[in-house]
């Protein structure tokens, strides 16, 4: 049996999973530094580094031990290691490691983007699903609509022009004293909210499947200081409205556009509670899969980054020594 | 002495960035500040079309610093976009050794870098942008070398 190693430290979280050549999880470990990041309101990229450094070995070695393997010399196959996009500091501290247990046991290692791990964040829980796949990647870095052929064979068919959707959820609970991550905070006051009591711009009502948030974003400073007395649960229910109706919009046009068997999401906004009932509606509607892996597997995890590794290495081998990490590393340069 | 611009709307935002690109020279750094929304990044944008960057130019905020390579100006090759809305001291701009983004062929577009507007040296350009209602902006532009972009601003 294949087994590969995935170590994963592009933002805040330090992870390792072992995974199989059938996407079996065999073993998954997240150490997330969000408390230190928490007071300050967004992830600090220097102590960020910092926190990766200090846990990313006794991360590997738990990783290992939970796939009952040995932690010294274990019986794996390759690494697979988040090398872009990210933070520099923090995708340095995970590549560094893989490389130097890929030459301590003697094994191939091979750099993954981390957007195309989210990708497989769905296979991880439905491995014999069917393709095409239209997937929603939707995190603090990112917003993009991929159209996935089969694993690992994707295309980039729309993606943000501006702020990605989890930028706007940060900067939105942040402009409302709500704290950091504002997607959690923005989700859960929502629910207590009225949508209707704050007009917000539709944006990007456009036939592309481009996203804009910053315009949203901007329209929520403008409002609440125009509105006041509007509250807080009532702002967060009319911006999530807004997020959550242009995402859907460009996903229904995609689905027009696009021959697919079902619909998947990935990246931290995946675990919002109010994308998840919006996409299961959908794919109902058009009568195709739905996809929603658990919010464990949509955030950043490592068991993702393993499993594109399954992929690549498969495909294209182990990289070469001098791979660089690649903060700026987009997902359509892959296709 | 301030060089001031008024701008109307989103397009005029971005054509005044456009504008400040080919008043730009090699090595310039600008800090841009404003409050959320104040259209920093829609700022950046125009410059970017202006130096005839051909990517598409998105928010720094997550990955900190975005490169892009400019392909129609005379001598700058490279526009390094900075978000510093993430980074809360000093010390932890410093370790991020921005000052070595500053070079001959490139240019430094900073948001939110009104903490480290020093670290760059005395030539930095200072843009500040108020908001007004709507799309409406006020620009503002301050620094050693603002004599050199009073044709920029409003007559």
């Amino acid at each position: 049996m294949t087994r590969i190693l995935g170590i994963e430290t592009s933002c805040d979280e330090t992870a390792a999973a072992v995974v199989d050549q059938d996407y079996h999880v065999l073993s998954s470990v997240i150490e997330s530094s969000l408390d230190v990041h928490r007071d300050f309101g967004g992830v600090v990229p220097e102590l960020a580094g910092r926190a990766h450094l200090t846990t990313i070995s006794s991360v590997i070695e738990r990783a290992l031990v939970d796939a009952d393997l040995d932690p010294l010399m274990p019986a794996i196959d390759a690494i697979a290691v988040t090398s872009g996009p990210g933070l520099v500091g923090s995708l340095l501290v995970g590549l560094s490691a893989a490389k130097g247990y890929a030459l301590a046991w003697d094994l191939p290692f091979v750099g993954i983007n981390h957007l195309e791990g989210h990708l497989f964040a769905a296979l991880l829980d439905a491995p014999s699903m069917a393709w095409p796949v239209l997937t929603l990647l939707v995190s603090g870095g990112h917003t993009a609509l991929v159209l996935h052929e089969s694993p690992g064979v994707h295309q980039v068919v729309g993606e943000t022009i501006d702020d990605a959707a989890g930028e706007a959820y940060d900067k939105v609970a942040r402009w409302l004293g709500l704290g950091y991550p504002g997607g959690p905070v923005i989700d859960a006051l929502a629910s207590e909210g009225r949508a209707t009591s704050l007009r917000l711009p539709t944006s990007m009502m456009g036939e592309g499947l481009d996203f804009s948030f910053s315009g949203l974003k901007t329209a929520v400073v403008r409002a609440t200081e125009k509105n006041p007395e509007v509250s807080k649960a009532d702002v967060a229910a009319a911006f999530q409205g807004a997020v959550v109706e242009q995402l859907m919009r460009k996903m229904r046009q995609a689905l027009e556009r696009y021959d697919v068997a079902g619909v998947a999401i990935g990246g931290g906004v995946a675990a919002n509670s109010a994308l998840r009932s919006a996409v299961a509606a959908i794919a109902q509607e058009y009568g195709i899969e739905c996809h929603l892996p658990s919010r464990l597997v949509c955030t950043d995890n490592a068991a993702m980054i393993a499993a594109a590794g399954v992929y690549r290495w498969g495909a294209f081998g182990p990289s070469e020594w001098s791979l660089p990490a690649t903060p700026n590393w987009s997902l359509g340069s892959l296709s | 002495m301030i060089v001031r611009r008024h701008t109307l709307d989103t397009a005029a935002t971005q054509r005044a960035g456009e504008e400040l690109a080919g008043m730009l020279r090699g090595g310039d750094v600008v800090v841009l500040s404003g409050p959320l929304g104040a259209g920093k990044t829609t700022f950046v944008q125009g410059v970017a079309r202006g130096l005839g960057v051909e990517d598409r130019v998105t928010s720094p905020t997550f990955t900190v610093v975005r490169e892009h390579r400019c392909t129609t100006h005379p001598s700058i090759r490279t526009l390094h976009h900075v978000d510093l809305y993430r980074t809360n001291s000093r010390g932890e701009i410093i370790d991020l050794a921005l000052g070595e983004l500053v070079e001959e062929a490139g240019v430094a577009l900073i948001e939110w870098g009104e903490l480290a507007g020093d670290l760059f040296g005395a030539d930095v350009l200072s843009i500040t942008i108020r908001t007004d209602d709507d799309e409406s902006r006020h620009f503002e532009i301050e620094g050693q070398r603002v004599s050199d972009f009073s044709s920029w601003g409003d007559a």
